[in-house]
């Protein structure tokens, strides 16, 4: 029981719940093939959802990083034209998503539109820009190309040796490691999840997110640069939003300026923070919690996939299984608070 | 060392926030090892004062000494490096936070090479600075949100007298305390008294406390200094009849108006 009142221990056995039904009810669940068909359900969004608890600990939200997901690739893709190489592209994207987070800050705590509106307009706005930059039409990724190669392969048929030439698929190294790899987003969804959890719980740059969350004046009267705080964190999410983007599209290949599904996924990936057991209001949060809330999403909707669910019940099922998620949440988190308050 | 030297001085001191004049004129000292009252209404700009002497607010004009030397405060952490720290009416404390980050914020220990937190070191230290002044709180990793007020208060008090600050404000340090909690601190202001090594600034409304605790006592009326006495000189009586004035100054102004 005193698993249950860890701050991630719900969301933690509704996913093992949920998968453990999925098995049951199908055989096909728990196979490699579907975990590899599930990676990309729930690894980008842990990503986005490790960076979106950074923040939301601190008391603020970024709705724009939907679009930053959006914008790096593309922004990657134009200094390729430009002709840098791949690795100058990437960090030349990464450093247009620090200053997108930089301008969040700067709205937020410098002159203080609240973070929803400041990051709404962002959201749009950098959207809008997108779509100029691509002139709304879909680009192959650089360095996510697919090589074909002939090689020799030794065949020993009846005990005779025969060399016979193959063509295989090749990605290049930097695809590999960036998306492109079978294990990529889920080894960076690891370090990062890993790492912002070391981040909160043990690192004093954790501990004034934490403070700046729950009393923002206490903290600045304990002589907390609250400012500096916050902006940190707005750049840290915008920088795993781009740092996303980028994976994704590596991925895929190719990305299209798609402005409503990166909403979409931005939506996902706050879903998976608070569902993870981060609090909407600052002070609380857990980054491990925000990896199975992932998880969590990304299991009901390929265990309803692979159940043949109709698309059309898909989103309402999903819809329904978030809300319970987030009733266990706020009964356990009473629980733990053992004070009879809502969490 | 002379028993009368000078560890903050205050100077023609105003501050304004918008329309309103927090503070209009501010003259004050405060002598080593000295506890000084600092009595007055609510929003007659006590909290204020306390707030530029710790460095949260910038004041508009005046000037300020610390231990002799005329300084220009930047910031809380700037003040703290002088030896200046605060118990502020709001307590300043996390409740997301447990009982001994909120006893090291901003002043944490952290390990060696890799700056990760000091936790183990960080609950010893609490432990013995809340034995010392001998509040009991049973666990050390509990949010402070489960504390009761006097609890919560106390280790406020205790965070800044464990710090190394030599000069310690204490905004209001008996509010939310239970009678046997404010005993405690008035203990603990007592023996620091009898130590000498600190002074200390004391916001306080009951003027028992006040003359039992301080060495002398100012009052501060309208963004003014308006009395300073050593307690030895005045009493219960006295500073009634300056507060009983007030009021009805207070009325009269508004059945004029």
């Amino acid at each position: 029981m005193r698993f249950l009142t860890l701050r991630e221990g719900s969301i933690i056995v509704v996913t093992v719940i949920v998968a453990v039904y999925f098995t049951i009810v199908n055989d096909r669940f728990f196979t490699h093939a579907n975990f590899i068909t599930l990676l990309p359900y729930f690894a980008p969004f842990a990503i986005l959802a490790a960076g979106e608890v950074l923040l939301m600990v601190a008391g603020e939200i970024d709705l724009s990083i939907g679009s930053v997901y959006l914008f790096a690739p593309f922004m990657f893709y134009e200094f390729n034209q430009w002709g840098f190489a791949l690795v100058p592209c990437l960090i030349l994207a990464l450093l247009c998503c620090l200053v997108v987070g930089l301008i969040n800050g700067i709205f937020t705590e410098v002159i203080g539109v609240s973070s929803f509106i400041t990051t709404l307009g962002m959201l749009l706005g950098l959207g809008g820009l997108t779509l100029v930059i691509s002139h709304a039409a879909p680009v192959a990724m650089p360095g996510a190309e697919v090589t074909t190669k002939t090689v020799n392969v030794t065949h020993v048929i009846n005990g005779q040796t025969v060399v016979l030439q193959e063509k295989v698929n090749e990605i290049g190294t930097f695809a590999k490691i960036f998306g492109g790899g079978t294990y990529s987003e889920l080894i960076w969804a690891l370090i990062i999840v890993g790492l912002v959890q070391v981040i909160l719980s043990l690192t004093r740059w954790g501990m004034y997110t934490i403070a700046v969350g729950g009393n923002k004046h206490g903290a600045a009267e304990a002589g907390i640069r609250v400012r500096a705080v916050v902006m940190r964190n707005f750049v840290i999410c915008s920088l795993f939003a781009g740092l996303v983007g980028i994976l994704e599209a590596v991925r895929a290949s190719s990305v299209t300026p798609d402005t409503s599904g990166a909403a979409e996924t931005m939506f996902r990936a706050v879903s998976a923070a608070v569902i993870g057991g981060t609090l909407l209001a600052g002070g609380e949060g857990t980054a491990i919690g925000a990896l199975f809330g992932a998880l969590f999403l990304g299991i009901l909707r390929d265990g309803l996939t692979l159940q043949g669910v109709n698309a059309d019940y898909l989103d309402f099922i999903l819809g329904a299984a978030i809300l319970i998620a987030m009733v266990i949440n706020v009964y356990v988190g009473r629980v733990r608070k053992g004070s009879g308050r809502a969490a | 060392m002379q028993p009368d030297e000078e560890v903050l001085r205050v100077e023609n001191m105003s501050k304004r926030f918008g329309p309103v004049t927090a503070l209009r004129d501010i003259n004050l000292h405060l002598c080593k090892g000295e506890v000084l009252g600092l009595l007055g209404d609510n929003g007659a700009g006590k909290s204020t004062l306390m707030k530029i002497i710790s460095g949260f607010h910038k004041p508009d004009s005046g000037r300020l000494f610390v231990k002799g030397e005329e300084t220009e405060l930047r910031s809380v952490v700037h003040a703290r490096s002088l030896g200046i720290d605060c118990v502020y009416q709001d307590l300043a404390l996390i409740n997301e936070l447990s009982v001994y980050h909120n006893m090291f914020l901003k002043r944490e220990k952290v390990l060696r090479p890799i700056p990760l937190l000091a936790n183990g070191a960080m609950k010893r230290e609490a432990r013995a600075a809340l034995d010392e002044i001998g509040v009991t709180v049973p666990r050390l990793n509990v949010p402070v949100a489960r504390l009761s007020g006097g609890q919560r208060q106390a280790i406020a008090v205790a965070r800044t007298v464990n710090s190394d600050a030599d000069i310690i404000l204490l905004d209001e340090p008996l509010a939310a305390m239970g009678a046997k909690e404010g005993a405690m601190i008035l203990d603990l202001v007592a023996r620091l008294r009898a130590e000498g090594r600190v002074s200390i600034i004391m916001i306080a409304h009951n003027y028992v406390h006040v003359l039992q605790s301080c060495d002398r006592v100012n009052l501060i009326q309208d963004g003014q200094i308006t009395f300073d006495k050593p307690t030895g000189e005045t009493s219960v009586e006295e500073l009634n009849e300056i507060v009983v004035e007030e009021y009805r100054r207070a009325r009269a102004a508004i059945s004029g108006a």
